[in-house]
């Protein structure tokens, strides 16, 4: 019975220990973020409002300006706070960074600015008036300059008359939408109110106030981790989670500060905004870090409840090297607590029913590190993610009431050490009689180059054993085989263990249808790890040869493999055509050769016709016949030169273009030539 | 008067509207407006280096949370944006008009798009990351883990904050600078579709990291291990639109200071809004050898050289892009000729080449993809003609014989008709012709 009741216990822990996040107190490496997000840019930060909000992070940071600012800043401040006509929020801009720079400013100039101030605070209308004409006086007030508020009890009701129901503001009485933004405004000009104000407001009216204060706090919200936070309603500001937060801890602080009397706010609430704030880690810009900056500056010492972060160096802790559990106890701002003890009331296994490992055990405090730690026993605990609930009591009374602790404080430390791998060995069984056909000894510690073969009858089997440190069974998170193919094609097995005893035994006969019935070499892999284990691996264990059946026609494929992105792309083989080769053709002599023997019956032709006697002896002597007679034959020439043309030069139609004009011709003359050849030839014959 | 009001709200709205067009052109194709969907506000301050990185980069950042009810991608038919960053993984459904439709639309329309999910990734942004191709790992609780190489932190120890250094090796993805420190990452992992071809892996698991849930046993093999695990992908579509898609939102924020994380996000947006990689091609020539001017056509035999210049976008200005890898094609069905061209290192690349002995209508074809790049496609059309009938070499030497006995012949039996009949004629009667003669003689014999 009380066993059940523990594991109820832990599941309760366990789901409760979702919430446990501890944060971390501002440290150096905020310096170094802010030093290198607020650079002056031609040694300006720009507007007046940028400029005060870098000027008072780095001034809270207590980082070292290099640059000096003032020769471009002063002369803008005391321009503003000379000109009569200057905005009520640029006055106290300039007032806030003359605060910090220390610019000359004349104290004529100050009772100058005074007395606007008073003015616009008489005849404000809008929050923002009240809230920025309050906020400059009081800085002035704060330099050593008599400053006090007439008629402050009216200023009071007339802030107090635009506060709305659920504890937040309106901007200006003319709004009918209420923010928590403006609540936070409200309540800061309210507090600088009460603190210029030359006689005491009325009690009653500060009791209303801090009624709303309270009603204000009912709209918190929270995030999974425990941090508190304010958001805004009201969205015409666009203000995030951070600046309404910001500026309902300014509010609530400053209100605080001057009021007597303690206002009813859990302190743990107060924990739940700073861890808020916290939460944000580093900003990245220069408004979110400002006003993360100036939240905690005004937590770190406020009247309500001073909130004070535990944070753990680290969350892992090793055996090997017998870490200390250490832990430091701050303020939001990393400076020391109060003296105070660090008790662990309980650490417990995440993962076993067990009772706790460690319980109701006092932090040793080292004064000189500010550490308060704790010798873990590597006897009491073993490796592995544990729950551990600390409280803070502190040691004088008086701070008990001061000071906001939240009660037990839970946090994840992972206790790792070194696992021992033991007996591993891989064997290839013979499946119908599992006797051992061939079996390796393996040292996990490096890769190792087994060589198996096996085929679909017989059976794989890997076994090794897994210890912790102190002799337990260890069950890591990843314990994979994976066997892949030359193929790429991967197989991952989980391996289960008994106690001790990792094994698995791989029946190939049920797998071949998995390994799609690729036979062929595959690469053994074995991958080991866990959270607490330092000496997680991924070692190669070899290679194993598969002999498996064909695959059936209906077997599935094995997957596509990825394309390779760098062959994918990249440039194709070139191609060059292959032209049709020429004809061959004889050489060139031999041409010659068959032209002289083509020519020699032209020669003998020409011989012949030399023997004949060819003579003109007939060529006819008449005049008429002659011309004809010569004409036929100039004829007879053109054609001939014609055809000389064709074969040289010129193409069909322009040949037989010319042609048709010369056969005319050559029909003409030819026939009168021959006309009268044959008349001569017949008076020959009748003579 | 209702019709002038409603007129001149138009006239407003394209003057406003009209100023987005030019922001993106196809002769400045970095992206210049970009709209940030977050789930918090507080990204911005958060995740504020990678943001800066953009503005000082001249990037116009829109930041909005995912569910304003007045989220528009479009309106009048016009884009309003270059780029979409979507750093909102648990949205469950946008607000506005903006859906996983519209979403895919708009990098339809060639705009970029950087999607970052975490173990709270829901459905719909799982959606979008399958309809790029990328599969987030289906079991919802399960987060990236390694137990070798996890990045050592302060405040946990349960090996979720993954180190890698398994980068694509690409420098126009991720620079030219080596990026030294491992990244950091903390989220889910994907797995690639492989029936996609367009979405390569950028940053891959090491061999020992799993996607499972670290809070529970392990009984079955986890659905995604080892380097098959992508941590942050990449798609480049048809159209040029590109896409990031990291399954850690962490990976872009200030957190890990020591980590490549920073230069790795940098270097991978300059690449997601086009200002590294982006090719363009102007002045394709081509012209027979010796010529200046591109003919009509080609004759099949000719020598042609063929011309182009390509440069590359640097983010301000177009610069000689520099490659041996750029080919030609001159191609009708299949590619006749394949060469590669040659460039002298100011953007020009040519080649020049014979055109083949096969007639009919050609492209001249460059279809260049390489890593990283986006694509160029030109073609050109040109035909290509056999010989004209006066275009074939005119004497022959083999044919010599050919000639000579045609003249010979031509002399023995042409003549016969023609210059034998001169020769009849001239010569006196008494030594008359030998043929006719013989023909006379054997006509009497008869």
């Amino acid at each position: 019975m009380a066993r059940d009741l523990w594991s109820l216990v832990l599941i309760f822990l366990f789901f409760s220990a979702c919430a446990a996040t501890t944060f971390r107190p501002i440290s150096d490496g905020h310096r170094s973020a802010a030093s290198e997000l607020f650079v002056p840019i031609d040694g300006s930060y720009g507007s007046l409002e940028d400029t005060y909000e870098a000027l008072r992070t780095v001034q809270i940071l207590k980082i070292d300006r290099n640059i000096d600012i003032n020769p471009h800043t002063c002369p803008v401040v005391s321009e503003i706070l000379e000109d009569s006509s200057s905005q009520t929020k640029d006055v106290y801009y300039a007032l806030g960074v003359n605060s910090i720079l220390g610019c000359h400013i004349d104290s004529g100039i100050y009772e100058a600015v005074i007395s606007r101030l008073q003015s616009v605070i008489k005849g404000a209308k809008s929050l923002y008036d009240f809230y920025y004409s309050i906020k400059g006086l009081l800085v002035i007030k704060d330099q050593g300059i008599s400053v006090v508020l007439e008629d402050a009890g009216d200023a009071f009701h007339s802030i107090k008359a635009l506060s709305q129901s659920g504890g937040r503001w309106r901007f200006s009485s003319n709004d009918a939408e209420s923010s928590t933004y403006a609540a936070g405004l409200a309540l800061e000009a309210l507090a600088g109110v009460v603190s210029l104000a030359d006689s005491d407001i009325d009690q009653s009216m500060i009791g209303i106030v801090k009624n709303d204060i309270r009603k204000l706090f009912d709209s918190i919200e929270s995030y999974d981790d425990g941090a508190l936070y304010f958001d805004e309603k009201f969205d015409a500001e666009h203000q995030s989670p951070l600046s309404t937060s910001a500026s309902v801890v300014r509010g609530l602080t400053a209100f605080a500060a001057v009021t007597s009397g303690r206002l009813k706010i859990p302190g743990d609430e107060i924990l739940g905004l700073a861890n808020f704030f916290l939460s944000i880690g580093i900003p990245g810009t220069t408004k979110d870090f400002y006003n993360q900056i100036e939240s905690l500056v005004c937590l770190e010492d406020n009247r309500l409840a001073v909130p004070l972060i535990l944070s753990l160096p680290t969350a892992v802790l090793s055996s090997t090297s017998n870490d200390q559990l250490k832990v430091k106890v701050t303020t939001v701002l990393g400076s020391d607590s109060p003296p105070l003890t660090v008790k662990l009331v309980q650490a417990s296994r995440l993962d076993s029913k067990s009772s706790p490992v460690l319980a109701h055990q006092e932090l040793k405090f080292d004064p000189e590190s500010s550490f308060h730690s704790l010798d873990i026993l590597p006897t009491s605990m073993d490796v592995g993610k544990y729950l551990f609930v600390f409280e803070i009591s502190l040691h004088d009374p008086e701070h008990k009431h001061v000071c906001a602790t939240g009660g037990q404080i839970q946090a994840f430390i992972y206790y790792t050490g070194l696992i021992k791998i033991e007996s591993a060995e891989i064997a290839v069984l013979d499946s119908d009689v599992d006797a051992v056909e061939t079996k390796q000894n393996l040292d996990l510690s490096k890769d190792n180059v087994v060589s198996l073969s096996a085929d679909h009858l017989q059976k794989i089997i890997l076994s090794f054993q897994l210890t912790t440190p102190l002799g337990h069974a260890f069950k890591p998170h990843q314990v994979f085989l994976k066997l892949r193919h030359e193929t790429k094609v991967e197989h991952i097995f989980v391996l289960k263990n008994s106690g001790k005893l990792f094994e698995i035994k791989l029946d190939l006969l049920a797998l071949v249808e998995k390994f799609y019935y690729l036979s062929g070499k595959y690469d053994i892999e074995l991958a080991v790890g866990d959270i607490s284990m330092e000496n997680s691996f991924l070692k190669s264990l070899g290679h194993i040869d598969l002999q498996l059946p064909e695959p059936s026609e209906k077997a599935s494929h094995p997957p596509v493999p990825l394309l390779d992105p760098y062959s994918q792309f990249g440039p194709k083989p070139e191609i060059s055509h292959i032209f049709r080769a020429p004809e061959k053709r004889p050489p060139q002599e031999l041409s010659y050769a068959f032209l002289a023997a083509a020519l020699l019956p032209f020669l003998g032709f020409l011989i012949g016709l030399m023997r004949l006697g060819v003579n003109l002896k007939n060529f006819p002597s008449a005049a008429l016949p002659a011309t004809f007679s010569i004409l036929f034959h100039a004829g007879i020439a053109g054609v001939l030169i014609l055809y000389l043309l064709f074969w040289l030069k010129l193409d069909l139609f322009t040949t037989l273009k010319f042609l048709s004009f010369l056969g005319i011709f050559l029909v003409f003359a030819g026939h009168r030539t021959l006309s009268q050849h044959a008349s001569a030839s017949a008076k020959q014959k009748s003579a | 008067m209702a019709t002038s009001g409603w007129f001149l709200t138009l006239t407003l709205a394209l003057v406003s509207v009209l100023p987005l067009c030019v922001a993106f052109s196809a002769e400045s194709p970095t992206d210049r407006r970009i709209l940030v969907l977050v789930d918090d506000l507080s990204i911005r301050s958060s995740h504020s280096i990678f943001f800066d990185s953009l503005k000082s980069r001249g990037f116009d950042l829109d930041f909005k949370l995912a569910d304003d009810k007045r989220l528009a991608l479009q309106r009048y038919g016009k884009y309003l944006y270059d780029g979409l960053i979507l750093f909102s993984p648990s949205i469950k459904s946008f607000g506005g008009s903006l859906n996983t439709a519209a979403v895919l639309d708009f990098v339809d329309s060639g705009h970029d798009l950087i999607l970052s999910a975490d173990e709270t990734a829901s459905d719909l942004i799982r959606d979008i990351a399958i309809e790029c191709g990328i599969d987030f790992d289906e079991d919802q609780s399960s987060v990236v883990i390694d137990h070798i190489s996890y990045a050592v932190s302060e405040k946990e120890g349960d090996h979720t904050l993954i180190a890698s250094d398994d980068f694509i090796r690409s420098d126009v993805i991720l620079g030219e600078k080596k990026i030294e420190a491992p990244v950091l990452f903390r989220g889910i992992g994907h797995s690639l579709n492989a029936a996609n071809s367009l979405v390569l892996k950028v940053l891959s698991a090491s061999p020992s990291a799993y996607s499972a849930n670290p809070n529970s046993e392990l009984s079955s093999p986890p659905s995604l291990t080892g380097t098959a695990i992508s941590l942050v992908s990449v798609v480049q579509a048809r159209n040029n639109a590109r896409i990031v898609i990291s399954g850690s939102l962490d990976l872009f924020s200030n957190r890990y200071e020591k980590s490549g994380n920073e230069q790795f996000v940098t270097e991978l947006s300059k690449w997601v809004f086009h200002e590294r990689g982006h090719l363009k091609a102007v002045n394709v020539k081509h012209n027979k050898a010796g010529e200046k001017a591109e003919p009509a056509m080609y004759r099949i035999n000719d020598d042609l050289e063929y011309s182009v210049e390509i440069y590359e976008w640097s983010g301000t200005s177009w610069k000689p892009y520099v490659a041996d890898d750029v080919q030609v094609q001159f191609y009708m069905m299949s590619p006749y000729v394949l060469r590669t061209l040659s460039h002298d290192q100011k953007g020009r690349y040519s080649t020049s080449f014979k055109v083949p002995d096969v007639y009919g209508v050609f492209q001249f074809k460059v279809e260049y993809q390489k890593l990283g790049y986006t694509s160029l496609s030109l073609s050109k059309q040109i035909p290509v003609r056999p010989y004209k009938h006066n275009e074939y070499e005119r004497f022959i030497k083999a044919a010599y014989p050919y000639y000579g006995a045609s003249f010979s012949m031509h002399h023995l039996s042409v003549p016969q008709i023609a210059g034998q009949s001169s020769i009849y004629l001239l010569s006196s009667d008494r030594t008359n012709f030998l043929w006719n003669f013989d023909f006379e003689k054997q006509i009497s014999e008869l």
